[in-house]
């Protein structure tokens, strides 16, 4: 054990203290966070430039300053003792259920018909992007205090929990930003000992839900037909089914060796809608080919190992518990987005965490994976 | 086995992470690998536009190398009429447009640029011409100010020119916009390369004449450009470009300096004889004609005039409905038709060849064979008449005697005797009447020879307009001199001269002799594609003892005591024997049809000429006028040795 004034000076002790958090500083899962958001701003920067001459370079701005202030957000979240975070997961879980409040208040603004995010000047905040975080850190205090021993009433309280800012997302309306909701949920009572009996309850419940919500009035006639687009990909009435198309066509264009940097005619002349956002994969698998999306792929795998691997080497189960949500935030968010743009997942508008274009997302990932470093590098401490 | 094992679950959920990756990993490699051919053609399609670039139609010659139609680059100005209804200050655009093409030389009124716009026969998707030929400087002010020019578009077309102004009209045809219905049954032509010369909606075609018939080597190769459109069909590049190809060159057999002259005579001789009366007091009309100028060698055709004619010119930058209508009445016929292939007439006594050859042939009389001509010839019980023109008597005449002076009374006794057979009309098929010659141009009429079983069966079809369905004698006294039941256009009379000129071939009829390369240099045989070469439909057998009689009658007409020696007085035939036929036929009510059927010069046919006009009068006076200044030229050119068409030298 340490006292205060040695850890003031970690740095130069670490050297001699095999439980310094900075000896177990990750350089795999920083690595792989910068390289994400390097091939994050190439692929923005491509999809938004137009086709020329005068190439546009706003968005590449925008994100550039959201990768710095992302970076920042990165080592403060990595710095400050996980612990303490645990006992402030209340505070940050009621500010961020507080601002879904507002953002459906008319103090929010809408953006394709969804009214989920505040105006602040040049800059948008989605307040749904922070709850994903939010809901990990207030159900990963839930499940470490309840020591994988769950009954029904605690499973009510991780749901009552969970299912506040879900349903506040759902008045939105956004149906992604809730789905990824509760694959979080799902992964972290996965881990967390819930009996094998509830899952199935809670599978089959969801299973009866989802069908019931694509038969019932429930959902908006655009989010069915998004949903089952990929189901039904020949029918033509379905607008959804355009996007899809395009960004299929967009990839395979790519085919393995891509057509270069800048040199995708799909992305160039801004033929798949929403590109530097919830299409942005299709902007790398065209210019870069199956060689660099399979890269990326590749790199969002390792990422996702060693986020997992950390879960398994964590000291304590609130650590645990805040891994296993992020990589299931993480996993899920890459899984229904490049699975969208190829025509195997639904379309609903998930970003892919650290490339999609868009301030929120980005600043709230580096914030979950400072995290996770953070409890790797507390692993001893 | 504890089910809640955190150690189990977090496998159960790295497998679950592990399998997504995997699924995606495989759609990529399915999408970019397996699939990628196929997806990216579709890519390809949706961003890229086709845009097909009209190319330069084949020029073409005379027989002496002079270019009847050439090409020359017009700069169009057109409305989008789809796009101008999206604009919302609409006058105001006209307007400034009006402005704009007035002050750079090509005046306008905003009411023309509605007139234009209205006009019903445009291109309902494709853009509207407005104004043809304008400026440079109005296409470099549009180009700098699209945006304030909305639905404005400007292009540069080839258009087509002809130096020769309305000469050969008929046979050079004009072009026009590809319509909807034929776009889509035109089956369009291969270039030297092999290249489909696809036709797109706002094509070129030819509509009528040469550049109908030949339509297939006229055309160019269009030029296609592969444009890279945004998402938005804007256009931001190009992916890649075939330029534009000429269209292969055409040589005819026309001479286009006798084309001009028969032009020429028939118009003069037309505007003449137009409101004169004729030897019985009706009024002259004389609103149409033609003349036909044939090589009786290989049936070239060497001239075909029509009037009245049009100005193709009018058609190459499209042409009014009002002047549309106006050209289809002029002096009250249709300038649009060509009358030398189309125009039915009957042949009245220069079908007499057909009689005469029927009735040597088969020996129902020889060169002596006489009868006595009064004036009048009666068959029938209750006789029937049948009268000389005029009703002169001719005295003692035999089959060379009655042709030179036209004793219809030797031929309506021919008739008479051949009555029951079918023999002069099937001296008729011989020579080619009754079927269409095969001319290189469109629209040709076949025109008719009745027979006994024929009438019956149009009465049996047509009981209205044939309520008689019997073949008295005199149907086939009137046969023998070409009236009533026999209809022929001027070029199967012609035709049919030709044959007797070069002793028995009956020759298709040919426009066009040779098709060149694009571009091409006349004097370079190697530019020869391929010569379309003389065709012998039939052969009529001319033994001496037929065609001499024949040939000795037709030769006095234009001489001695012949109906056209007045016609031909002073023209030196010592040289150049003029071997023809006159002909007038009664139209009721009208004035007579005036023919002339010739060859020339005797002692080696090199030409056939024949004029047709109608109520024009007697065959002398008119055609026989007409065909006179006609041969003047070509006398000229036998002395000077620029001879016809095919034996000719070139320029």
């Amino acid at each position: 054990m340490l006292s205060q004034g040695v850890s003031s000076r970690a740095s130069k002790l670490s050297r001699r203290d095999p439980t310094a958090p900075l000896r177990h500083f990750d350089p795999v899962l920083v690595g792989c966070t910068i390289a994400l958001a390097f091939i994050g701003l190439i692929a923005v920067y491509s999809s938004t430039r137009g086709p020329g001459p005068d190439f546009s370079k706003t968005y590449l701005v925008k994100q550039s300053v959201f990768v710095v202030i992302g970076a920042g957000v990165f080592a403060v979240f990595a710095a400050v003792d996980y612990r303490k975070l645990h006992d402030w997961a209340w505070a940050f879980y009621g500010a961020t259920t507080a601002l879904l409040v507002l953002v459906v208040s008319p103090l929010g603004s809408t953006s394709n018909g969804a009214q989920s995010w505040f105006s602040l000047g040049p800059f948008q905040l989605q307040p749904a992007e922070f709850t994903k975080l939010s809901l990990i850190g207030a159900l990963a205090f839930l499940l470490s205090e309840f020591r994988g021993d769950i009954d029904l009433r605690r499973l009510f309280a991780l749901l009552a929990t969970a299912g506040l800012p879900m349903a506040l997302i759902m008045l939105q309306p956004d149906l992604g930003g809730t789905l990824i909701l509760v694959v979080i949920v799902m992964a972290m009572l996965l881990v967390g000992g819930l009996p094998t009996k509830y899952i199935v309850a809670l599978t089959m419940i969801g299973v009866i839900g989802v069908v019931g919500a694509l038969n019932s009035p429930v959902l908006a006639e655009y989010q069915r037909n998004r949903l089952t687009a990929f189901v039904n990909p020949d029918d033509k009435s379905n607008q959804a089914l355009y996007n899809i198309e395009q960004s299929q066509q967009a990839i395979a264009n790519g085919r393995i060796a891509g057509q270069g940097l800048f040199d995708g005619p799909q992305t160039k002349l801004g033929f798949v809608p929403e590109q530097q956002t919830d299409f942005i994969f299709t902007a790398i698998a065209e210019q870069f080919g199956f060689i660099g999306a399979s890269l990326l792929l590749s790199i969002y795998g390792l990422l996702c190992y060693r986020i997992w691997r950390i879960a398994q080497v964590a000291r304590d189960s609130f650590g645990t518990y805040v891994c296993v949500g992020v990589l299931a935030m993480f996993a899920f968010s890459a899984f229904e987005n490049v699975g969208m743009a190829m025509g195997i997942m639904p379309v609903t508008g998930i970003p892919l965490l650290l490339i999609s274009a868009g301030g929120s997302s980005a600043i709230a990932a580096f914030a979950a994976l400072g995290l996770v470093l953070n409890v790797h590098m507390r692993r001893f401490q | 086995m504890d089910t809640t094992s955190p150690r189990l679950r977090m496998s159960i959920l790295g497998v679950v992470v592990l399998a997504c990756f995997v699924a995606l990993f495989a759609r990529l490699w399915f999408l970019q690998v397996l699939e990628a051919p196929e997806l990216a053609i579709q890519a390809t399609a949706n961003r890229t536009r086709t845009v097909s670039a009209e190319a330069p139609r084949g020029r073409i010659f005379d027989a002496k190398g002079r270019v009847l139609v050439d090409n020359r680059t017009s700069l169009v100005v057109s409305i989008d009429r789809n796009q101008l209804k999206k604009v919302s200050n609409r006058s105001d655009l006209l307007g400034r447009l009006a402005e704009v093409l007035t002050t750079n030389g090509t005046p306008i009124k905003i009411s023309t640029i509605e007139k234009r716009l209205a006009d019903k026969r445009a291109d309902p998707l494709g853009a509207t011409p407005i104004a043809a030929d304008v400026t440079e400087e109005v296409i470099h002010y549009l180009s700098e100010r699209a945006e304030e020019f909305p639905s404005v578009t400007y292009e540069r077309k080839t258009v087509r020119v002809y130096p020769y102004g309305m000469t050969a009209s008929n046979i050079l045809g004009y072009t026009g916009r590809i319509t909807a219905e034929t776009l889509k049954s035109l089956e369009p032509g291969t270039d030297s390369d092999g290249i489909v010369k696809e036709y797109q909606a706002d094509s070129i075609i030819g509509l009528s004449g040469i550049e109908a018939t030949y339509e297939k080597e006229l055309r160019g190769t269009p030029g296609i450009e592969l444009v890279q459109v945004d998402s938005r069909n804007r256009p931001v590049g190009t992916e890649s470009y075939q330029p534009p190809k000429s269209g292969n060159d055409i040589q005819l057999h026309i001479d286009i300096e006798v084309q001009l002259r028969a032009e020429q005579a028939l118009a003069d001789r037309l505007a003449v004889l137009r409101g004169t009366p004729q030897k019985d007091g009706v009024m002259r009309k004389a609103s149409a004609g033609s003349v036909v100028v044939l090589d009786p060698r290989d049936g070239g055709v060497v001239a075909l005039a029509s009037q009245p004619a049009y100005d193709p010119q009018e058609f190459a930058n499209g042409i009014t409905q009002e002047r549309y209508n106006e050209l289809q009445d002029i002096n009250g016929a249709s300038a649009l038709i060509d009358r030398s292939i189309t125009g039915l007439y009957s042949p009245g006594s220069t079908f007499k060849l057909v009689t005469a050859t029927a009735a040597l042939s088969n020996g129902l009389i020889d060169r002596t064979s006489s009868i006595y001509d009064d004036g009048v010839y009666s068959v029938g019980n209750p006789a029937q008449e049948f009268r000389n023109s005029g009703d002169q008597k001719n005295g003692t005449v035999d089959v060379v005697r009655s042709l030179a002076v036209s004793s219809n009374v030797f031929f309506y006794w021919l008739g008479d005797r051949m009555d029951g057979t079918t023999l002069i009309q099937d001296s008729a098929t011989a020579y080619g009447f009754d079927q269409k010659t095969g001319i290189d141009l469109p629209n040709e009429s076949a025109g008719y020879v009745l027979t006994k079983a024929e009438k019956k069966a149009l009465q049996a079809k047509y009981p209205d307009a044939y309520p008689d369905g019997d073949w008295y004698t005199g149907d086939n006294v009137q046969l023998a001199v070409g009236q009533n039941v026999v209809v022929a256009t001027p070029l199967q009379i012609a035709r049919a001269y030709a044959a007797l000129a070069n002793g028995g071939k009956v020759f298709q009829p040919h426009v066009v002799w040779k098709i060149l390369k694009p571009n091409s240099n006349l004097a370079n045989d190697a530019d020869v594609l391929r010569v379309i070469e003389p065709v012998v439909t039939r052969t009529i057998t001319l033994p001496p003892d037929v065609r001499d009689p024949i040939v000795s009658g037709l030769s006095g007409v234009t001489g001695g005591l012949g109906t056209a020696a007045s016609v031909f007085a002073g023209f030196d035939q010592s040289s150049f024997r003029i071997v023809g036929k006159t002909g007038t036929t009664q139209v009721d009510g009208k004035a007579d049809t005036s023919l002339f059927a010739s060859y020339g010069p005797a002692s080696s046919p090199s030409w056939v000429v024949t004029a047709v006009m109608e109520e024009s009068g007697y065959g002398a006076e008119a055609s026989g006028e007409v065909s006179r200044r006609v041969y003047e030229l070509l006398a000229a050119q036998a002395l000077t040795g620029a001879g016809s068409a095919t034996t000719g030298t070139r320029d």
